[in-house]
């Protein structure tokens, strides 16, 4: 398949900002954009409660600039495309979401982003900021093999803890109790993620991999990584019998649990096939006894034009299914 | 030459500038085949904003230099490069504190603590298919010859036999880790980019000495 290598940007250089400045135009009832360049909640989280602030690259939108708003995030430090950002900006962000009551920095974890963190935490610690913590969170099956678990990256399935982690600290006040929630909610999440085709990098409009036409790969990053397994292209049904049962095999998934399904569009795929895709995933579970609570079909986590989706599992006890059902109100996702 | 000037220490992040600036689109293509095909065009753009801001100030220090290299490479270009060409950097920073000069046995100094901040920061080592196979033998090289002159040369030498070895590995960290075997055959781009900068200052030391002789 051929990439659609022209995008409609100005600069390459003015790509994040410009990209910031028309989404808080956008959605300023929601989220502004400070002179530092943190998106921030326009209705602040209450005096008392955890803050929660993450960093990433951007590229992948509406991740994570979407998922800031009440019930969700307090600040996102977006970076240039698909690059973390530095530490000095973490920190600014760290301070941004302080409302008295410590900083959980989250971290969806890949090697850049995990090593701005750290640094982060040491300036934080260098200027006296206590009562910050961490928390590393992953959900790919294809990154690293069973028991090997803290080594996989962050990929799509980190919507589940977004929100509901988002929900919890909401209300919290307690920064262990909350980063606990957001590795109970980690640990009981698995993803796998495939690609039909390529991608172009918005700076150089350079494809970022080869993809051959007739082929597609299951076990993809969120950056376009080359992933594990190349194929002859298969039906729905079949990449769906294909991704499943390493997914349920993995946590593992078994009859009786209860889990929230989420089918990431990775970019261009459509509503149509991803519905169809969805069907096969909803009659494989339930023949296993597996009970679906609630299932989120779109794009959250994209890789710019790649056509592909994720698969997410994530089971869920009663606690997490009232942090599910909490409000939320970002640009991109909602909860009424 | 037995001693680095401020003057000259700003020549080498100039030096650094131009060479990965004529090598952008070589280390794109090396960075698609393994990650994410902008490491070219992120250092070379870092290193011109850090050459406009170290001459942007008046009378800058050898502190200066090193502290600005280190403060746009890890805020500015952001990213797992950022923070491990900033930390390169920013360890060094204690040794030009206060200096008009630096003498070989400092810049031995700076470029052992640099590389120890490296291999602690990407948690990595010689062998795991990163900017280490190239510089961990160059800063070797370095220290173990007799003067600056040679220390560069070597040190290049150094580095681009490093960069070239990793060709053959599997990568053990970052992006390209997760495409496993099919890494084999590919140069890593963070390995190169060390070669082309020991590159870029030998040439620039060469011609600062010629001209003094």
């Amino acid at each position: 398949m051929s990439v659609r290598k022209q995008k409609l940007i100005n600069q390459p250089e003015n790509i994040l900002n410009e990209m910031l400045a028309g989404f808080s135009a956008a959605y300023s009832d929601i989220i502004q954009l400070t002179d530092n360049q943190l998106i921030i909640r326009t209705q602040p989280k209450q005096q008392g409660k955890v803050g929660l602030v993450i960093g990433n690259g951007s590229g992948h939108e509406p991740a994570m600039i979407g998922l800031i708003g009440e019930g969700l995030f307090d600040v996102n430090v977006a970076g240039e495309i698909f690059t973390a950002p530095g530490p000095d900006r973490i920190v600014e962000g760290i301070k941004a979401a302080d409302r008295g009551a410590g900083v959980l920095l989250c971290v969806s974890h890949h090697a850049g982003d995990l090593m701005n963190a750290e640094m982060a935490l040491d300036l934080c610690q260098a200027e006296g900021i206590d009562n910050v913590e961490m928390a590393v969170l992953y959900d790919d099956i294809s990154s690293a093999p069973k028991g090997r678990e803290t080594e996989r990256r962050g990929t799509a399935g980190l919507f589940f803890v977004w929100k509901m982690l988002g929900a919890y600290a909401e209300t919290s006040g307690d920064l262990a109790a909350t980063k606990a929630i957001a590795e109970k909610i980690r640990d009981n999440t698995r993803t796998l993620a495939m690609a039909l085709t390529s991608c172009a990098s918005p700076i150089t409009g350079e494809v970022m991999f080869e993809m051959p036409e007739d082929e597609m790969e299951i076990g993809m990053g969120v950056h376009g990584e080359m992933g594990m397994g190349r194929q002859k292209i298969v039906t729905a049904d079949e990449t769906i019998d294909l991704m499943l049962p390493p997914i349920i095999e993995d946590l593992p998934f078994v009859a009786g649990d209860e889990v929230l399904v989420m089918l990431n569009n990775s970019g261009s795929m459509t509503l149509m096939e991803l519905f169809i895709l969805y069907r096969r995933v909803a009659q494989r579970l339930e023949e296993i006894g597996i009970n679906v609570y609630k299932s989120w079909i779109g794009p959250y986590a994209t890789t710019q034009e790649m056509a592909g989706f994720a698969l997410s599992l994530c089971r869920v006890d009663d606690q997490l299914k009232v942090l599910w059902d909490a409000p939320a109100n970002g640009a991109y996702l909602k909860q009424l | 030459m037995s001693e680095i000037t401020t003057e000259q220490a700003i020549g080498f992040i100039c030096a650094i500038s131009h060479q990965l600036t004529a090598h952008r689109d070589e280390l794109n293509q090396l960075d698609s085949a393994l990650g994410d095909s902008d490491h070219g065009t992120s250092i070379s753009t870092a290193f011109e904003v850090a050459v406009k801001t170290i001459t942007s100030i008046d009378h800058p220090t050898l502190d200066d230099v090193w502290k600005t290299t280190a403060t746009v490479l890890l805020n500015r270009m952001g990213g797992a490069s950022g923070a491990l060409f900033g930390t390169f950097f920013l360890k060094g920073v204690r040794f030009t504190k206060d200096k008009k000069s630096l003498f070989k046995a400092d810049m031995d100094e700076i470029l052992q603590a640099g590389l120890e901040g490296v291999k602690q920061r990407g948690k990595s080592d010689v062998g795991d298919k990163t900017m280490i196979d190239a510089l961990q033998p160059a800063v070797k090289a370095f220290i173990t010859s007799d003067n600056l002159s040679d220390g560069w040369q070597q040190a290049a030498l150094a580095a681009r036999y490093g960069a070239e070895s990793t060709t053959g590995l599997v990568a053990k960290h970052g992006r390209a880790k997760f495409i496993g075997e099919r890494a084999i055959g590919h140069q890593d781009a963070g390995a190169t980019t060390i070669a082309l900068i020991i590159e870029g200052i030998r040439d620039y030391w060469e011609e600062q000495t010629n001209g003094k002789t």
